[in-house]
């Protein structure tokens, strides 16, 4: 054994090494290998073993140690052994070796010091188990060993001829490669990966959280007062007790009027746009009003439904004027929807027609509006909620505090005439929040009163119901429409 | 349907061939009539935006130009238009809106790009169409019930954390603005990441790619336009809210100086104060000044995120 004959003149003292260390004495070493671990790479070696050619005297009992660092074997045949032990074998007692595992064999001048890490080995081995070179390896990278079996064997026999001598501070790695495993790189790429995917995950959660909350508190908060008479009743003593059904009756009113308005003319400017437009600058600034037109603060649209409709067109504060406020608000996204929806009929469509001789509007009315009518409705519908849920339009254009209508009878279904005021629920849920008073304990006690809290969230609640239920219907057709598509 | 061919030469001849040719074919008076119609409404858009503008406009004017001052009106914090003599200065206003939103922004830009990169390059399809689905209920939820959540939710929440006296401030507006922005800022965002050839993310993964990288790499770059397109239609979309920050704010005519500070908006201002003037009054025209104002930032930001796609787009096609 030649590591008996070093001498230990010319060591720098060596430095505890901070990388973890695994050690393969009893207790098997920590190193999982399933998961590519950061810190495993930074340490260079899976597994290390230590040599310490003093170390026969500080042996405890004389015998060499099992190639821990506190016990270091005392040779190379010993620190051989050791892992033979560990890793040898056809089922390998500890720890099977995979890609890029590596070996180190240090050698120390003291049992406890680990030498450096990081130094370039001084020999170096691979063990390819797909390797080509059969029982020729040299252990090189150009004939590699098969096995780890094999591998001990070949450094046991150059170490036996003496051609391994390892001096303290100098390490032996051996290095298991296989051909399609991950390398360092690869796996630091990985992590990467799912770093990145797990932040961007967070930030996708962090806006369904919100939602989920939000709902949840709404309806628990509301639940003692989500009752068909809540829907169904009219507001009364001052707000305190009963439902919330004229502000929904006139809702309905100013989204059905509105939407009588804004649909026709959005339709035929998403068919103008997308059908009769030419490409020219005309048509994009026609684009761009579309876009600005959609951008305008709702404030702004109450502001010219202010100045346009209850001043210009003398229309008061009025059912028509709110609903022409808010026509005019919802029509570029229907415009836009209607292109979109428009522009999805294959073209192809429209030559077979045209190639029959039709003109370009009986194609337009017998192929591509109802190859298209459910795409436009999607967007009609998403209107629908916007509308329903819009306030600031209608603030100063038709929406009234209260509007005292009939409880029963036909005026219970048509309580609005188009030229006066009406409630309306976003509105509603404004006042109740910041107006209305709430109903005296002894109300509540007497059963003729709702608590206020309870009346602002069940208002809110009926608001986001109605808001989220013709969305849903809009998100539905949408489905089925892309799951029966024809084309 | 007449089986007739289309003769060209009669067509072109006279007024009365061209007729008989129009009333002869399939395309008769009607169509002519529809196709009017559909030309009409198409301009119907040009028309709203110069209706707007010119409505709002026709009752700012005789405010803008006779009696209000310019350099008190950008350069005052003093917004008393019920004193005597009223003060129309809206830097204070201004300052509430520019606050509110920069904070919106600072947290809803990074999670709505995060979220429209997830939903776009890392989710599975089912992952994917209901994080959609999510995030379209997410931006129907109308502006008066964020308000209220503001109110009611985020109000005594925010009280119990700082410690704050009063839980409407700049904080509360922003978080509820960045909330209602965000939905804006991903679907646009998506659809920006989406326009992406896959080509482009083929050849990156080829190469060895992953999918981080290639976002970072490839998709950044690429839909950079149409990214920063979502930022700015989620900026206009914080600075036009009205209702939500009407009762998030806490409306008090201040330059916030902390986050904890109440303070004001353009918008809420018009809402809060509209209804309490006189049809005609100053006080009435200068909130339709601050209308004019808002119309032209609106359009302002609108134009140039049109313009930021437009002009890339352009560039690309060269």
């Amino acid at each position: 054994m030649s590591s008996g004959k070093m001498s230990n003149g010319g060591l720098k003292t060596p430095k505890a090494d901070p990388a973890p260390r695994r050690m393969p004495s009893a207790t098997p070493p920590a190193k999982t290998n399933g998961a590519p671990a950061p810190s495993a790479e930074r340490a260079h070696a899976s597994y290390r073993y230590f040599l310490c050619p003093a170390s026969k005297s500080s042996a405890p009992n004389g015998a060499g140690g099992d190639a821990s660092l506190e016990r270091p074997a005392s040779s190379l045949t010993e620190v051989v052994a050791a892992i033979g032990r560990c890793h040898g074998g056809a089922e390998p007692s500890v720890k099977r070796l995979a890609g890029y595992d590596r070996i180190e064999i240090c050698a120390t001048s003291l049992p406890g010091v680990a030498p450096t890490a990081g130094r370039k080995p001084r020999y170096a081995f691979v063990v390819d188990p797909l390797g080509t070179s059969d029982g020729r390896g040299v252990g090189s990278d150009h004939a590699p060993w098969p096995d780890v079996d094999t591998a001990l064997a070949g450094i046991r026999k150059l170490s036996e001829q003496g051609a391994l001598t390892l001096a303290p501070g100098e390490h032996l790695r051996l290095s298991v490669r296989e051909v399609f495993s991950a390398t360092p790189v690869d796996r630091r790429k990985r992590l990467k990966e799912r770093v990145a995917q797990t932040i961007f995950l967070a930030m996708t959660v962090a806006l369904v959280v919100p939602l989920v909350v939000i709902l949840t508190h709404l309806v628990a908060k509301a639940w003692p007062v989500l009752t068909p008479s809540f829907v169904f009743e009219n507001p009364k003593n001052n707000m305190t007790a009963g439902g919330v059904w004229a502000p929904l009756i006139g809702t309905f009113y100013l989204v059905f009027i509105s939407l009588a308005v804004a649909a026709p003319i959005g339709i035929l400017a998403g068919v103008y746009l997308n059908e009769y437009a030419r490409d020219n600058w005309f048509t994009r600034i026609v684009n761009l009003a579309v876009v600005n037109l959609a951008g305008v603060p709702s404030i702004v649209h109450a502001l010219f439904g202010v100045g346009a409709f209850v001043m210009f067109a003398g229309m008061g504060e009025s059912v028509l004027a709110a609903s022409c406020t808010l026509a005019v608000m919802t029509l570029p996204v229907i415009i836009s929807s209607t292109k979109e929806a428009l522009a999805s009929v294959p073209m192809s469509f429209r030559e077979a027609c045209w190639n029959m001789g039709a003109s370009r509007w009986q194609t337009i009315r017998t192929i591509v509006l109802p190859n298209s009518i459910s795409g436009i409705l999607t967007g009609v519908i998403l209107q629908v909620s916007r509308a329903a849920g819009e306030t600031a339009p209608i603030l100063f254009t038709g929406a009234a505090y209260f509007v005292n209508v009939p409880n029963k009878g036909l005026g219970y279904f048509f309580p609005y005439a188009l030229d006066k005021s009406c409630m309306a629920l976003s509105y509603h849920l404004h006042v109740v929040l910041t107006q209305v008073k709430g109903a005296s304990p002894a109300q509540i006690a007497a059963g003729t009163g709702i608590p206020l809290e309870q009346l602002q969230y069940g208002t809110a609640v009926v608001l986001i119901g109605l808001v989220l239920a013709v969305n849903s219907v809009s998100i539905g057709l949408r489905m089925y429409l892309r799951s029966h598509k024809k084309w | 349907m007449s089986a007739s061919p289309l003769q060209p030469d009669q067509t072109k001849r006279s007024l009365g061939g061209w007729l008989r040719a129009q009333l002869g074919q399939s395309r008769g008076l009607g169509e002519l009539a529809i196709e009017s119609l559909i030309r009409l409404c198409g301009y119907s858009a040009i028309l709203f935006v110069f209706g707007i503008f010119f409505f709002v406009f026709r009752e700012g004017a005789p405010m803008l130009f006779g009696g209000l001052n310019l350099a008190e009106f950008f350069g005052s914090t003093d917004w008393n238009p019920v004193g005597d003599p009223p003060r129309y200065g809206i830097l204070a206003l201004l300052a509430g809106t520019m606050s509110v939103t920069i904070l919106s922004m600072a947290i809803a830009v990074p999670l709505g790009l995060g979220a429209a990169i997830y939903v776009s390059e890392f989710s599975s399809p089912r992952l994917k169409e209901f994080l959609k689905i999510t995030i379209e209920m997410l931006a129907a939820i109308p502006s008066i019930v964020w308000g209220f959540i503001a109110y009611m939710m985020l109000n005594p929440l925010i009280i119990e954390w700082t410690g704050a006296p009063i839980g409407l401030n700049v904080l509360n507006a922003g978080i509820i603005l960045a909330l209602m922005s965000v939905p804006v800022i991903v679907s646009v965002g998506e659809d920006a990441l989406k326009a992406v050839p896959d080509s482009y993310r083929e050849a990156a993964l080829a190469l060895g790619a992953g999918r981080w990288e290639v976002v970072y790499r490839v998709l950044f770059p690429a839909a950079k336009s149409g990214l920063l397109a979502a930022v700015l239609l989620g900026v206009g979309r914080a600075i036009g809210e009205t209702m939500a920050v009407l009762m998030a704010t806490g409306h008090a005519t201040q330059v916030p100086h902390s986050l904890l500070d109440r303070t004001q908006t353009l918008t809420a201002t018009i809402a809060a104060e509209l209804g309490e003037t006189v049809q005609g009054d100053d006080h009435y025209r200068v909130l339709f000044v601050i209308g004019i104002l808002l119309f032209v930032i609106a359009f302002a930001v609108n134009l140039t995120a049109d313009l930021v796609v437009k002009g890339v787009r352009g560039k690309q096609n060269v």
